[in-house]
């Protein structure tokens, strides 16, 4: 498998095909001898800021913190071991109401979209 | 029996959504200065946009992905970058130059000035998306559109001599204005090659959702769809090449010109017909944009989108066209004049599209994505060829557009 043609910017799921983002990110453990693993994927604007250099990730990061607390200020992570599928969408084993990679959704239908008539 | 349905209904649907601000205003434009020569302009840019629209639709039926999708997933975050800022511009754009249309209708209409309207309009559409679902979007706009096919019976009620109108399909060297020539020839290819409208159209394919079978009503929409959508552009051309220029205006530059395009046909009749095209027209390409700047933004970050969720089940999604509708209406309420607005966004159009369409027609030649069902040669080199001829032509007369004082 190639991971970055096959992973990488895909689609992904949570278990009850919730479109939760994109991969954005993968993370890779470097092993003294052996080659590297995967062991999780990442999701999120800091990620992805961070693949466009070292500055773009650094201020997304400030701004997600500042946004939304210190929780905010790192990418979310997914464990490789809860992959599950790997077709047209990637799914991940997990609740996406258990993480907090809707935060910013939820907020946004708490505080302005719910309160438009009609939403 | 269904399949049938489904392509009548699909081609009811490109005829309303093809013609727009753009169409319109371009073709008036060429018309008037003109003549019929550049007819062609018209015949490049709507093959180029059959082509497009088969290659989307047959795209988000084998490979269950929307151009977006396709586009981010293949070619990675860093390259989807230019092709997403480009579209997000070029849409933004074209939002205001439609929303500027219909305000420019009611103005037409009511007689209060376009300015006051921008923001009532852009309301209207919002509220259509808010509360509407894809299938009543696209058979409204669709059904109503067809109102603009009064062009074309008005071109053909005027008896044009239809040797020259055929001898305008083929392109000619100017012999008068070259630059502005050009320039409108851009403005042409760009109105008619509109990336919103097929990657609208992937996105559409996938909320209806689309697979192998649907490869020939796909085949059948696009072809004919796109070339009523093109007959109704020449229409606009030829009436305006017969009654502006023979009422003495050479040079359209103000909206308020345009109804007297067909009162010499209809009569008062005319005039409203010429006001409900531009109104519904430019209405319906409003909402088409907005949504698919919430389709393009969505996609491209993963979000949970779909028109016919209730806003509050994909609020990324809702606040994304919300934002843009009323972001599009401000050059207009700020007094921006909607025609020089539109041949500009237009230009800007045709000059953007190479960001948007090669990295497009690669996926079309990916087995990975659409495995037998790759673009032929035909398809590719066609595309190619209409693709470049108007990013150059845009590359050098939008400078002398705005610097050559013509």
């Amino acid at each position: 498998m190639n991971l970055l043609r096959d992973i990488l910017d895909k689609q992904a799921l949570d278990r009850k095909r919730v479109k939760i983002g994109k991969v954005d990110g993968l993370v890779a453990e470097l092993r003294p001898g052996k080659p590297p693993r995967i062991v999780a994927a990442e999701l999120g604007s800091i990620t992805l800021a961070r693949r466009l250099g070292t500055w773009p990730g650094r201020w997304v990061a400030r701004l997600a913190a500042w946004l939304g607390g210190k929780r905010h200020g790192e990418p979310h992570r997914i464990a490789w071991k809860k992959v599950r599928d790997r077709g047209l969408d990637i799914e991940f084993d997990i609740d996406v109401r258990e993480t907090s990679i809707f935060d910013w959704q939820d907020w946004l239908r708490d505080h302005v979209i719910g309160r438009i008539p009609g939403a | 029996m269904k399949k049938l349905l489904e392509i009548s209904l699909g081609i009811v649907t490109s005829v309303g959504g093809f013609l727009e601000v753009g169409s319109m205003a371009t073709a008036a434009q060429a018309g008037a200065t003109f003549g019929f020569r550049l007819i062609w302009a018209v015949v490049l840019g709507t093959l180029c946009i059959i082509f497009l629209v088969e290659m989307a639709g047959r795209f988000a039926a084998v490979s269950h992905h929307t151009i977006t999708d396709g586009i981010r997933e293949r070619f990675g975050f860093k390259v989807f970058l230019w092709p997403l800022l480009a579209a997000l511009l070029v849409n933004f754009l074209v939002m205001s130059a439609e929303i500027g249309g219909v305000s420019i209708s009611l103005e037409l209409a009511t007689g209060i000035g376009f300015q006051w309207w921008a923001l009532p309009v852009a309301l209207l559409a919002w509220l259509m998306l808010w509360k509407g679902t894809f299938g009543f979007i696209e058979k409204g706009v669709s059904i109503l559109g067809l109102v603009t096919l009064c062009f074309v019976v008005g071109a053909v009620m005027l008896k044009p001599d239809w040797k020259a109108v055929a001898a305008g399909a083929v392109p000619t060297l100017p012999t008068h204005d070259a630059a502005n020539y050009w320039f409108m020839a851009v403005s042409i290819l760009g109105a008619s090659i509109s990336p919103y409208l097929f990657m609208f159209y992937s996105s559409g394919a996938i909320e209806d959702k689309w697979d192998k079978s649907y490869l020939g009503v796909n085949r059948a929409i696009a072809g004919l769809g796109m070339t009523f959508g093109g007959t109704i552009s020449v229409g606009v051309l030829i009436v305006s090449a017969l009654v502006l220029a023979t009422h003495g205006i050479v040079q359209v530059d103000d909206y308020h010109q345009l109804p007297l395009m067909l009162i010499p046909i209809f009569g008062f009749w005319g005039f409203i017909l010429f006001t409900a095209s531009l109104a519904i027209a430019c209405f319906g390409a409003a909402i088409e944009v907005g949504l698919q700047q919430a389709y393009l933004v969505a996609q491209g970050f993963g979000w949970t989108w779909g028109e016919d969720l209730k806003p509050r089940e994909d609020p990324g999604f809702s606040a994304v066209y919300t934002v843009s509708l009323f972001l599009a209406a401000i050059p207009i309420m700020l007094g921006l004049d909607p025609l020089r607005l539109t041949i500009f966004s237009m230009a800007l159009t045709a000059a953007s599209l190479p960001l948007t369409v090669v990295p497009f027609l690669l996926l079309l030649n990916d087995k990975r994505y659409v495995g037998e069902h790759g673009n032929g040669v035909v398809s590719n080199a066609a595309v190619i060829f209409i693709i470049a001829l108007g990013f150059v032509l845009a590359v050098v007369t939008i400078p002398l557009q705005i610097f050559g004082g013509t």
